[in-house]
């Protein structure tokens, strides 16, 4: 089975009434499975092994922390009155934010049948279930008494003789980020079943095989366990798509159901959505890149899959930029002088390197993606992504820390500083994720074979039907 | 094959290369009239369930009646818990309210439907399934890489191995096999099994714990993790503390404080009241005004606002010193302890015309600005402030202390001054009542010959004006009439 590719290795050109391949090269089913099943077989390659010893190495530090933070108390962190919510929220919310692409891609891509989701589908996936772990972290540890936290559960406790507050968008959110972590994690091992099978069957030590076996349910890929399969993924992803949405609504509700300058906005829900597809389209591009040369997957991550990525963020990025502007304008034409005040200070107060920073990353960098060399150059995306992954934290950083730091009591006014723990903490939660991930990267398969040999199917299918 | 014999035959598999005769070989098999057939493929492949001739699935089905049980268990969850078991008001919303409701609910719906499609489907499936016949065969591992099988099973009604493996050969099979036993144990490995059972069991332990400790009595102390939290390191007054400059942990009181029942001034400066005659004939109210001048602390002043008490008590004092039964028995002061020198005056000006005069107005007649303003817009409730040129008011009527007493402590309607005017300065006002008051009363002797020239003209010009602002309300009282 062969295909013919008429430019070469780059498929971001437009032919005319074809459709562009996906998959490049003379692929074979077989070479499908190959080259994704390398990655795991082989033995590590060095920069793996340092990139993991450096994660675990953070990790441990985070652990640490935490323990310290437990051991001793809030204090250690920046937080103080009046800015209360402090760095360990700035945080959760951007790293919900960048959980929000993994399910993007899958659901919504999915239902909209935007066949280009199938080769970096899976990882994107894996990316928001290690984001929402990290995320899960602040809040978990922000509440002072971590080993406290259950008490947000609805459950009928003995001792405190009541129940949580239904109608606080805190709680909604603990709803929210739990719900969106559960489905987003069932609907990542759903779609890894069949390659995990891949995985058994290609084993060779016992040991591999058993634990591949149990993971992968004793998958035989019979056509009917395929087409309930394909109807529950199906449905997940119809789920999933308004789930990714009300996750980001919900987390903004935090802001502005409350009454704090800054914070107390309808545009909130659509803005922090659109901030987070943005934010993890980039974080996506920052892992898949570097990852795609490394694991040698140039064949199924293609210079197309990067180009459409682009344009994503192209256009959230500039849905987000439009947001900034209406936030300001509606500061001035609402005439409350506390949201005036607290735009300005945004803007021009002790925090304007903060404000700037985030609207040169947010709103200037990603317009570069219009020229399309910038769009079909990996590095050049690489810059931009991580320009917009440090914009986005900052637009977290800028709503948080401005909004609470100067608010209605002018003598209670403070100026924020983070301690070591909170950088420690912020660098800890890059460790923990990127161990995740690094292990995901050798232990699962990183790209959707299943999906991908369909999509070769469809292709192949294409090309000879044009023959005839 | 020989070894083989005695195992039974589960059905009969053969292997393709291409998705198109496999699709092709299903479709033989279905018009065969084989009803237990399957296909097993790396990826899903389109029309093969109709080529195969495969019904549908009710999982949809399954995940609505989940997705109905989220919704139901969310809202009777939250207005159970929120409505009816422990209601909670938050921010004036009915018990009731939905649309706070809503996002959980959401959020359940989804979830529960999620769990309904993850669920349902393995179970459907039949899966987890980890010992399956045609795992047995060395080729079908290619299954999940890149190879098509057809399989029939030998139960089926219209089964015949001959027909099935003719099938196969005409349509491009390889490989065709029977599906024999598999002879390999099914069971989870020891080592595994034990693990797991202890893995459960170690978990359970901690939760038994905490639950014998939850339901039994204990003679232990109790066991602190978070010392500090449990017993706050808080300083007792007299030890020392490395916090502060001067090593102790009590601080000095801030300049300026006055200990409660310490203030320099007598009782009589306080109150208004003669206070030694007071404790003769009603020694409990005398007792009273010292505890109040010392502010409402204890427990017998707690259920009553006592400034307001008092000023009660001196309303009904000149209430009935107004009717013709009880008099005023109270031993009032009846001259201002300040004096009525120069400074004392102008000080009582100032404080009057901060406090006073925007309801009394600036010459105590009674026509203020919160007066003028309230007689404006009609305020059905206003009682209108008094004029302090009353002759009831006088000092012969009317003794300082009692209008100290006023001041500070308000009568009927009006409020009392004591929190925020100090004792002098309300001394001090009550010199400046009684200088506005002889202002309406002194003969011209009373004024220095040099000046009385000048006053004499002086009030010729303001009776002119009088006379003519009276003319003029006059005529637009009859214009008005007249329309
Ligand atoms: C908020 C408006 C207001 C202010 C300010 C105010 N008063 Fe009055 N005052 C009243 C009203 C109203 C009455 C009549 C109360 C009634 O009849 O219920 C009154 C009555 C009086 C009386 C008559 C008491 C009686 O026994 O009949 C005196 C004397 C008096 N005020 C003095 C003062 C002095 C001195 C000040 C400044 C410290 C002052 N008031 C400030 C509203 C005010």
């Amino acid at each position: 089975m062969s295909l013919a590719i008429p430019n070469g290795l780059d498929n971001s050109v437009e032919q005319p009434g074809q459709r562009a391949p996906l998959v490049l090269g003379d692929t074979t089913y077989h070479d499908i499975t190959e080259s994704v099943c390398q990655v795991a077989e082989r033995k590590p390659s060095t920069s793996w092994v340092i990139g993991f010893l450096v994660s675990f190495a953070l990790l441990q530090w985070l652990t640490v922390c935490i323990l310290y933070l437990i051991y001793t108390g809030v204090g250690v962190w920046g937080n103080r009155a009046p800015i209360f919510w402090g760095w360990p929220i700035v945080n959760f919310v951007f790293w919900v934010g960048i959980g929000h692409a993994g399910t993007l891609i899958s659901a919504i891509l999915f239902l909209f049948r935007q066949e280009w989701r199938t080769s970096i589908n899976r990882a994107a996936e894996a990316m928001t279930i290690f984001a929402v772990a990290c995320a899960g972290t602040f809040p978990g540890i922000h509440v002072g008494r971590a080993w406290l936290a259950y008490w947000l559960a609805p459950y009928p406790s003995l001792n405190l003789w009541m129940w949580p507050q239904f109608r606080s968008p805190l709680l909604w959110d603990v709803f929210a980020v739990s719900t969106y972590g559960t489905v987003s994690l069932l609907f990542w091992y759903m779609g890894m079943v069949p390659d995990l099978a891949t995985f058994r069957d290609r084993s060779k030590n016992k040991f591999r095989r058993m634990a591949y076996g149990i993971l992968s349910l004793g998958w035989s890929g019979s056509s009917r366990h395929w087409m309930r399969y394909e109807k529950a993924y199906a449905l997940l992803a119809a789920f999933a798509a308004p789930l990714v949405l009300s996750v980001h609504t919900i987390v903004s509700f935090d802001f502005a159901v409350s009454q704090v300058p800054g914070w107390h906005t309808t545009i909130f829900p659509p803005y922090f959505v659109a901030g987070a597809i943005f934010s993890g389209f980039a974080m996506v591009l920052t892992l898949m890149i570097p990852a795609r040369k490394m694991l040698g997957l140039e064949k199924l991550i293609t210079i197309r899959h990067l180009d459409n990525m682009c344009k994503i963020i192209l256009a959230t990025g500039s849905i987000v930029g439009l947001a900034y502007g209406t936030e300001f304008f509606i500061a001035w034409y609402g005439q409350v002088q506390e949201e005036k005040f607290a735009f300005l200070n945004r803007a021009f107060g002790p925090y304007w390197w903060a404000y700037w920073t985030m609207i040169s990353c947010n709103v200037i960098s990603p317009q570069l993606f219009w020229i399309k060399k910038f769009r079909t150059t990996p590095w050049i995306i690489v810059i931009i992504s991580i320009f917009v992954n440090i914009g986005m934290w900052f637009e977290r950083f800028v709503i948080v820390i401005t909004s609470l730091s100067r608010d209605y009591l002018p003598s209670a006014w403070a100026y924020f500083s983070p301690t070591w723990v909170d950088w420690s903490m912020l660098i800890g939660s890059f460790g923990l994720f990127f161990t995740l991930f690094l292990l995901f990267c050798r232990l699962m398969p990183v790209i959707n074979m299943a999906e991908t040999k369909s999509t070769l199917a469809k292709q192949y299918h294409m090309s000879h039907s044009d023959e005839h | 094959m020989s070894d083989n014999n005695e195992k039974k035959v589960h059905g009969i598999v053969a292997e393709y290369e291409s998705v198109d005769s496999l699709l092709n070989a299903c479709r033989r098999v279905r018009d065969a009239g084989y009803k237990k057939t399957d296909a097993y493929t790396p990826f899903p492949v389109h029309g093969i369930d109709k080529a195969l001739g495969i019904k549908p699935t009710v999982l949809p089905w399954i995940v609505l009646g989940c997705g109905l049980t989220g919704t139901v268990t969310a809202l009777v969850m939250q207005i159970w818990m929120n409505s009816i078991d422990y209601p909670y008001i938050i921010s004036g919303k009915p018990y009731i309210s939905l649309p706070a409701f809503i996002p959980v609910a959401f959020e359940l719906t989804v979830l529960f439907s999620s769990f309904g499609a993850f669920f349902g489907m393995w179970a459907l499936n039949g899966l987890p399934r980890f010992s399956n016949p045609l795992f047995t065969d060395p080729r079908f591992d290619r299954v999940t890489d890149d190879r098509f099988f057809l399989y029939v099973d030998a139960s089926d009604e219209s089964y015949d191995e001959k027909a099935v493996r003719e099938i196969y050969e005409q349509t491009g099979g390889e490989h065709i096999n029977s599906v024999l036993d598999d002879d390999s144990s099914d069971k989870i490995p020891k080592p595994i099994f034990m693990a797991w059972g202890l893995v459960i069991a170690a978990s359970v332990i901690p939760l038994l714990i905490v639950l014998k400790m939850r339901v039994t009595n204990s003679d232990q102390p109790r066991f602190h993790i978070f010392y500090d939290m449990d017993f706050s390191p808080a300083k007792d007054a007299q030890q020392g503390s490395t916090l502060f400059a001067d090593g102790r942990a009590m601080r000095p009181d801030v300049p300026g404080t006055v200990a409660r029942g310490d203030s320099n001034y007598d009782m009589n400066f306080m109150t208004g009241v003669d206070m030694d005659k007071l404790s003769a004939i009603d020694a409990p109210r005398a007792e009273r005004l010292v505890r109040l001048s010392n502010g409402p602390i204890g427990p017998q002043d707690q259920d009553s606002t006592p400034a307001a008490e008092e000023g009660e008590q001196a309303a009904n004092d000149s209430d009935s010193a107004s009717g013709e039964a009880a008099k005023d028995t109270t031993p009032w002061l009846t001259s201002n302890p300040l004096g009525n020198s120069k400074e004392v005056l102008l000080q009582g000006e100032k404080y009057f015309g901060i406090y006073c005069s925007v309801c009394h107005g600036m010459n105590g007649g009674g026509n203020g600005l919160v007066n003028r303003r309230a007689q404006k817009i009609l305020s059905p409730t206003w009682i209108p402030p008094s004029s302090l040129h009353q002759e009831s008011l006088y000092s012969d009527q009317y003794p300082d202390g009692k209008l100290f007493s006023t001041i500070s402590n308000g009568i009927r309607k009006m409020p009392g001054y004591a929190a925020q005017i100090k004792a002098e300065d309300r001394w001090a006002i009550v010199a400046y009542v009684r200088a506005l008051q002889l202002s309406r009363n002194a003969s011209i002797d009373l004024i220095p010959q040099s000046q009385r020239a000048e006053i004499l003209e002086m009030q010729e010009a303001v009776q002119q004006k009088l006379l003519e602002e009276a003319e003029a309300e006059q005529q637009t009282q009859e214009a008005a009439a007249q329309e």
